[in-house]
């Protein structure tokens, strides 16, 4: 089994210190939280391991194999994805390309013929857009298949997101604020797919400001606050920690 | 009758040309390059062919092909520098990169006749010539933009670091972009040396960019339909009335204003929109 590891990382924007001393381990098969007031780092965390910001200290690695400084869309070929917080889904496109471009690393018929459009390049394409009305079907998103992306509702244009990012077959999918925005009947149908995810294998990383979601989804979690982790364990350990209720309280005061 | 069609041949002729630089110009436009080289690289393919015909002697063929592959090759040169640019500051390097392609031109004289221009080329290329290149052009667009490569230049121009993360190299995509562009201009630079009997450095300048860069816009930048329509409107129009024909650059301009603020899209993608989206509506269901 790998593991999605970081060790020492840090980042700093000029003079400020976003991330500092974040050890962290993400093992396959299980879903991992990550949790942390606003502005304590967390997307800056995703965003290091996923190779849009440069890393300023430390290490990232899936299994033996160093991802720190690599362009980000060879971590996507070391079988990472990630859905955005602020949601980034291609607008003017129609939702099953959208899925489409998710497989974009599974390629299939050579360059020439997709340049020519011979047979082998059709038959791909038409392969694709079987196994991406699967994976709609599965988020309940099917019959928006042909609509333009961008005119979806906000729960929607989160779960074409993680159907772009499922489309990819990554070892591991980093999820910032899947949940946000949605009801208890959206995030409930949502927490048994995440659920599918490990049982297939996949290492989850969920980000979320719904603790009590992720308390019940994650077996290990870790608080983040001004870009240090101050907490890690059970969701029974770390909600209990004084110095984690400290961290939300002072941040509910600010 | 016949006479009144052979009439329109040489604007039919011109329009087969100019179909296969609007694509040049579509391709790297799709896949977020804002690059306005086309006019400099199809410049580059024409005097390539008219000096392989005129000063080497060689069979049409191989001066198209040498046509094709320069123009390739000065483009994939030229996405090196530009790779590290984005937005305007591409366009305004591409601008740069026409102006120097231009004065090469007049100062190397010996090679391409300088000022003067190239003369006496041979006109080995007709009507069904260009009309079998242009075919050829229009399904390579047409079966790139429904494939992998079409998807991968959709994500790279909507948001380049969301195809990152879903594994799309951005310099490899817009190399290529380059290189088709660049093999496009110069197939269809050759193809015009081959048929006009002559060159003149100028041809290849500002003004070609305008004329190409109009039939993308006006036509649209995201299908293959945009430049077969925007080219299309751009030759017949001017010809509706002689006094338009001779302001055809003011026509342009003015055309290039209207269309940016009242179709952003073009004329054929806003008409594809609203298709798709009646289709849409018929089938119920609204998101
Ligand atoms: N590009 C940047 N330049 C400078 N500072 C930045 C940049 N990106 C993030 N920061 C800073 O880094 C800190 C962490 O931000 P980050 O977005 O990672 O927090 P977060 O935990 O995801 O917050 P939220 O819960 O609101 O999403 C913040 O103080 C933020 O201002
Ligand atoms: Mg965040």
């Amino acid at each position: 089994m790998t593991t999605l590891r970081l060790t020492d990382l840090e980042k700093r924007f000029g003079g400020v210190v976003a991330s500092e001393d974040v050890n962290m381990t993400v093992p396959a098969g299980r879903i991992t939280g990550l949790i942390g007031p606003n502005g304590a780092g967390k997307t800056t965390i995703v965003n290091m391991i996923t190779g849009m910001l440069p890393v300023t200290g430390g290490t990232i690695h899936v299994g033996d194999t160093d991802i720190t400084h690599a362009p980000a869309h060879e971590i996507c070929r070391a079988g990472l994805a990630r859905t955005f917080q602020n949601i980034r889904l291609l607008g003017e496109t129609s939702v099953i390309d959208n899925v489409l471009i998710g497989f974009h690393r599974h390629k299939s018929s050579s360059l020439l013929s997709a340049l020519l459009g011979l047979p082998a390049a059709g038959r791909e394409t038409r392969a694709l857009r079987d196994r991406a009305m699967a994976l709609l079907d599965r988020f309940d998103l099917a019959r928006f298949a042909d609509y333009p992306a961008g005119g979806l509702s906000y729960g929607h244009q989160r779960k074409v997101e993680m159907a772009r990012a499922m489309a990819a077959a990554p070892d591991f999918i980093l999820l910032d604020e899947p949940i946000a925005g949605m009801n208890d009947v959206e995030s409930e149908g949502l927490a048994q797919i995440f659920r599918g995810f490990a049982e297939d294998g996949k290492g989850v990383l969920l980000i979320e400001h719904n603790v009590r979601f992720v308390a019940r989804l994650c077996s290990h979690i870790y608080v983040l606050d001004g870009g240090r982790l101050i907490s890690e364990g059970t969701p029974d350990h770390v909600l209990n920690d004084p110095g984690v209720i400290a961290a939300y309280l002072g941040d509910a005061h600010a | 009758m016949t006479g009144a069609i052979a009439g329109y041949l040489p604007l039919f002729d011109l329009y087969l040309i100019h179909l296969g630089l609007a694509f040049s110009q579509y391709i790297v436009l799709r896949a977020g390059v804002f690059s306005l080289a086309t006019a400099a690289l199809a410049g580059i393919g024409a005097y390539t062919a008219g000096i392989f015909a005129v000063n080497l002697g060689m069979h049409p063929i191989l001066g198209l092909v040498a046509g094709t592959l320069t123009g390739m090759g000065a483009a994939v040169v030229l996405s090196i520098p530009l790779a590290r640019l984005r937005g305007v500051y591409q366009a305004i390097a591409t601008v740069a990169f026409i102006q120097i392609v231009l004065s090469l031109n007049i100062y190397s004289e010996s090679l391409t006749g300088g000022a003067m221009g190239l003369n006496n080329i041979p006109k080995t290329v007709g009507t069904v010539t260009l009309l079998v290149f242009a075919a050829g052009a229009t399904y390579l667009i047409w079966a790139l933009e429904r494939g992998r490569i079409g998807r991968a230049f959709d994500a790279i121009r909507q948001d380049e670091a969301v195809a990152a993360s879903l594994g799309i190299s951005i310099t490899r995509h817009q190399t290529l972009a380059f290189a088709l562009s660049g093999a496009l201009a110069g197939l269809f630079g050759g193809l015009e040396a081959y048929h006009a009997y002559a060159l003149d450095p100028n041809q290849f300048g500002f003004h070609l960019l305008i004329t190409v860069l109009s039939y993308v816009i006006l036509g649209g930048r995201n299908s293959v339909a945009g430049p077969l329509l925007g080219t299309a409107l751009l030759i017949i129009l001017p010809e509706l009335a002689r006094p338009l024909a001779e302001n055809r650059m003011i026509i342009y301009g003015i055309m290039l204003i209207v269309v940016i603020n009242y179709l952003p899209k073009g004329v054929a993608d806003t008409f594809l929109d609203w298709w798709r989206a009646r289709r849409l509506g018929r089938q119920g269901g609204a998101p």
